[in-house]
């Protein structure tokens, strides 16, 4: 009824004075009836409401833990993005230092001869700054600046001004870049034209007409006309471009000329041996300038390299590894010359970048969040991959795995017992690594030299994880029962491993091994301590229980145990072994188990030591009790005991040992006969 | 470029000097230009000068490149050439070697400009030290004709001949820039043309 009502009240045609009008036609009656629907309603209503806060509450905590922890993320982003705002403000103002050294540098020539090559390259940098669309000038190895300076182009005709340039003499050609006006930023310039030197005529314009302190470039088709401020400034100029045109012109003829040594060493090398004829004549292919240019000049590949600049820079790594590809592909047809090295030199330049970038992408850096997972880090290995850096994409992955995994173990908190505990760590730690062994596989497909490096680092990996696992197990003075528990969790995990390939079970145990043995030994001393300790206060009494109910509760508590005591019942409440004899069955099944857990086929005789020497320790109890003179009214207690423990109890190990697929251990067979040896000896 | 306003003579004809070094190119150039000579030498590296001259009663400027003898690179003789509309091609009168020089220079000349008509002017210098002449007004005459051009014989020290050879050269460049060849092979920088009947004389003159 109520749910009638509510649809007829939150239908959207609901009108309320017609509703009322048409309630209050039908009397009193109707009316208080609807007035008490309306109140459950309300009620209802109410509690839904409550219900839905309480619903949407727990979604609200949620939302706002998620918007936390964006929040983080954002803000160390912006304090990231604040950190290299600055970080370019101090590269352009070192850049602009040494740009006045190298000007300064241009008057002292020595200083410039003992610049190592790195730092000309920095000083080529500074273009990139203020020149747009200059990259391609930059990247040229060996290439240096050697003067620069503001000039004014002139119409070469009419000797009218044009616009304000300034000019870039490198080490082997001379670079026009206009000016923008009114434009912020570092940017001052655009890029208008690359010369080289080669073919360069410079024409010193004398102070004919009005127009003073000019010189001209000519380089067919076009002929440009520079003004200088001072004549100072135009005699630097031309004394910058003869100069280094001269420098070029003896690099260039020492090339030559070591290249014909080249050509006829290898010419000589030919003759000798004629099978290496084909060695020369790949070398005349070099003169084929000309034909690589040729095949150099498809646009696109000259645009390759700020396609790429452009991809690093926007991240679009499949993009760019998608180009490098492309382009090598394309020049391995190419016929090999000067050009195609230097193309290529420009190629791999870019490609180191793109090999750094990718490797920065893997690398684990403490500030950065590992959110990513495997997954963002497939993706730049797979990009190294084809880049042809499958080792380094091998290590900078396992390393990031590294970092997730001890990540993870450190997220763990150690609450609790350490069984729980441990339980969590080979979890995380278990499925980390045959994440890691899956991701691998797919990642690097067909890279078989890289599993090795796998298998090593799951090893090293292994090692770190058994060493939290041995602090926390075998230091934390555990018991054999809970450290056999752990143990046992941890090979689990390795034979769920080996279901991928990776068998890692053998090193757990060796690793473990020593421990081990340290554990087993420390308990049955023990053990040892506590049945002598027992044994000195043994007084062979049968248990009293005074009462049947209390016997029969006693015997079906330790029938949980696994023993069946009812053979030894007499008098009703007498039970005719004592309390040390079932205090030791309980702790010897127990150390048998435990043992037993920790099996191994190395520990195979050292645990059948331990436990027969516990044995042996009660049975020496046993016997000592026999050949006491004041206990002799007690033999046959003590012998239904040493049967008790010899048969019952030997037999229930047995089982055990079955049960765990172990072979009894011979001693102890030995000393079960020994039962026969007490009574025999009686 | 377009935005160059035009404030001097729409006319500019560029002339090249060409020659060995040590000729009296840079000589003879600043004797046209202010009447001057300059008995030092000192190799020239590549100069340009300007001038306003009056031509027959018009007014054109004149554009002289003075070229260094010495330039080792034919790629930047190349550029320096194709710049040029004109060419006195000098030689000294007491240098064999000058003179046979021409011919390469000739040679280069007509590729880069790839027309055989453009106007050129074989220019014998120093005619003043006459008593050292090795090179024949014959053997000059007799090479000026094969290339069917004009041979003049100047003095850069006593100004004979100077303005004659550069105004002879800007008649020609004049002529030539009417012609249709000459319109095409100057305004595309001259790499093709075609073998168009030529008005140039080769009339000689002799000192």
């Amino acid at each position: 009824m109520t749910d009638g009502l509510a649809r007829i009240l939150s239908k959207p045609t609901y009108e309320s004075e017609q509703f009322v009008a048409k309630l209050s036609a039908n009397g009193e009656d109707a009316l208080l009836e609807m007035k008490s629907k309306i109140h459950m309603l309300n009620d209802e209503t109410a509690q839904a409401l409550k219900k839905n806060v309480f619903k949407n509450y727990s979604q609200f905590i949620e939302t706002a833990r998620e918007i936390s922890i964006l929040e983080g993320e954002m803000y160390q982003l912006s304090h990231m993005l604040s950190d290299q705002k600055s970080e370019m403000t101090k590269m352009m103002e070192l850049s602009l230092v040494s740009d006045r050294a190298i000007i300064q540098g241009l008057k002292g020539e020595e200083e410039e001869k003992t610049n190592p090559e790195e730092e000309n390259r920095r000083n080529l940098a500074f273009l990139l700054e203020k020149v747009e669309g200059c990259s391609s000038v930059v990247d040229a190895p060996g290439r240096q600046l050697v003067h620069d300076g503001d000039l004014v182009e002139l119409d070469a005709e009419t000797h009218a001004q044009i616009q304000r340039v300034h000019a870039f003499l490198l080490n082997d050609s001379l670079m026009i870049a206009t000016w923008i006006p009114h434009r912020r930023g570092p940017m001052r310039y655009r890029f208008q034209g690359l010369y080289e030197l080669d073919g360069l005529a410079v024409v010193n314009v004398r102070d004919t007409g009005p127009v003073k302190n000019g010189f001209k470039i000519l380089n067919f088709p076009e002929s440009h006309m520079y003004q200088t401020d001072t004549a100072k400034a135009k005699r630097q100029w031309l004394d910058a471009l003869e100069d280094t045109k001269k420098k070029k012109a003896l690099r260039d003829k020492q090339k030559k000329e070591a290249a014909m040594r080249l050509a006829e060493q290898q010419l000589q090398a030919a003759l000798a041996s004629p099978g290496e004829a084909d060695l020369s004549k790949s070398f005349t292919d070099d003169k084929e300038e000309s034909v690589d240019r040729d095949y150099l000049s498809a646009d696109w590949l000259q645009e390759l390299p700020e396609d790429l600049d452009m991809y690093i820079a926007q991240r679009n790594f499949e993009g760019a590894v998608d180009l490098v590809e492309k382009g090598y592909d394309y020049l391995t047809d190419c016929p090999k010359g000067p050009a195609l090295k230097e193309f290529k030199a420009r190629i791999e330049h870019r490609v180191k970048q793109l090999t750094d970038g990718l490797m920065n992408e893997l690398q684990v850096s403490p500030e950065r969040s590992l959110r990513g997972g495997p997954r963002a880090a497939r993706r730049a290995v797979t990009q190294l991959i084809r880049l042809g850096k499958s080792a380094q994409a091998c290590e900078l992955f396992l390393r990031n795995r590294s970092a997730i995994i001890k990540y993870n173990i450190r997220q763990l908190k150690f609450e609790g017992a350490t069984t729980l505990y441990i339980r969590c760590l080979c979890g995380v730690f278990y499925s980390s690594l045959s994440d890691t062994a899956k991701e691998f596989i797919k990642a690097f497909p067909g890279h078989y030299g890289c599993y090795s490096a796998f298998v090593i680092w799951a090893k090293q990996e292994l090692q770190s994880f058994v060493s939290i696992f041995k602090r926390q197990v075998f230091e934390s003075k555990a018991s054999l029962s809970t450290i056999a528990d752990c143990v046992l969790l941890a090979r689990g995990h390795c034979q769920e491993l080996s279901t991928i390939g990776l068998d890692i079970e053998f090193c757990l145990d060796a690793l473990l091994d020593i421990s081990i043995q340290n554990v087993i030994e420390e308990t049955k001393d023990q053990l040892i301590e506590g049945i002598k300790y027992r044994a000195h206060d043994d007084v062979w009494r049968p248990m009293n229980h005074l009462t049947q109910a209390d016997c029969d509760k006693y015997i079906a508590d330790v029938a949980t145990t696994g023993y069946d005591l009812t053979p030894y019942i007499f008098d009703k409440c007498f039970i005719a072994i004592t309390m040390n004899s079932i205090q030791f069955s309980k702790v010897i099944v127990t150390f048998a188990e435990d043992l037993l857990k920790l099996h191994s086929s190395e520990q195979e005789d050292s645990s059948a030591d331990v436990i027969t020497t516990v044995f042996k320790a009660q049975i020496t109890h046993i016997e000592h009790s026999l050949q006491s003179e004041q206990l002799k009214k007690e033999h046959v207690l003590i012998l239904k005991n040493a049967q008790f423990l010899l048969e019952v109890v030997m037999d229930k190990i047995k089982t055990l040992y079955t049960k765990y697929n172990v072979p009894f251990p011979v001693k102890l067979q030995h000393l079960s006969s020994h039962y026969r040896k007490l009574k025999a000896s009686k | 470029m377009s935005k160059a306003k035009t404030q001097q003579p729409a006319v500019i004809h560029k002339v090249i000097m060409v020659g060995s070094g040590g000729v009296g190119k840079s000589a003879l150039t600043l004797q046209f230009m202010y009447d001057e000579f300059v008995e030092d030498y000192e190799p020239t590296k590549a100069d340009s000068y300007r001038k306003k001259v009056v031509l027959d009663g018009e007014e054109v400027q004149i554009d002289i490149l003075d070229t260094a003898g010495q330039e080792d690179y034919a790629a930047i003789r190349d550029n320096y050439f194709r710049s040029g509309e004109g060419f006195l091609c000098v030689f000294s009168i007491k240098e064999q070697e000058s003179f046979q020089a021409t011919q390469d220079f000739r040679e280069q000349i007509l590729r880069v400009k790839n027309d055989e008509n453009i106007p050129f002017l074989l220019v014998g210098n120093m005619v003043d030290l006459a008593d050292q002449r090795q090179v024949s007004v014959e053997e000059a005459t007799k090479r000026a004709q094969e290339w069917k051009v004009s041979y003049v014989e100047t003095s850069a020290k006593t100004r004979a001949n100077v303005d004659k050879v550069f105004y002879d050269l800007l008649r020609y460049i004049g002529k030539y820039k009417l012609t249709p060849a000459g319109r095409k092979a100057l305004s595309q920088n001259a790499t093709n043309s075609s073998n168009h009947p030529e008005t140039t004389g080769c009339s000689c003159v002799a000192m």
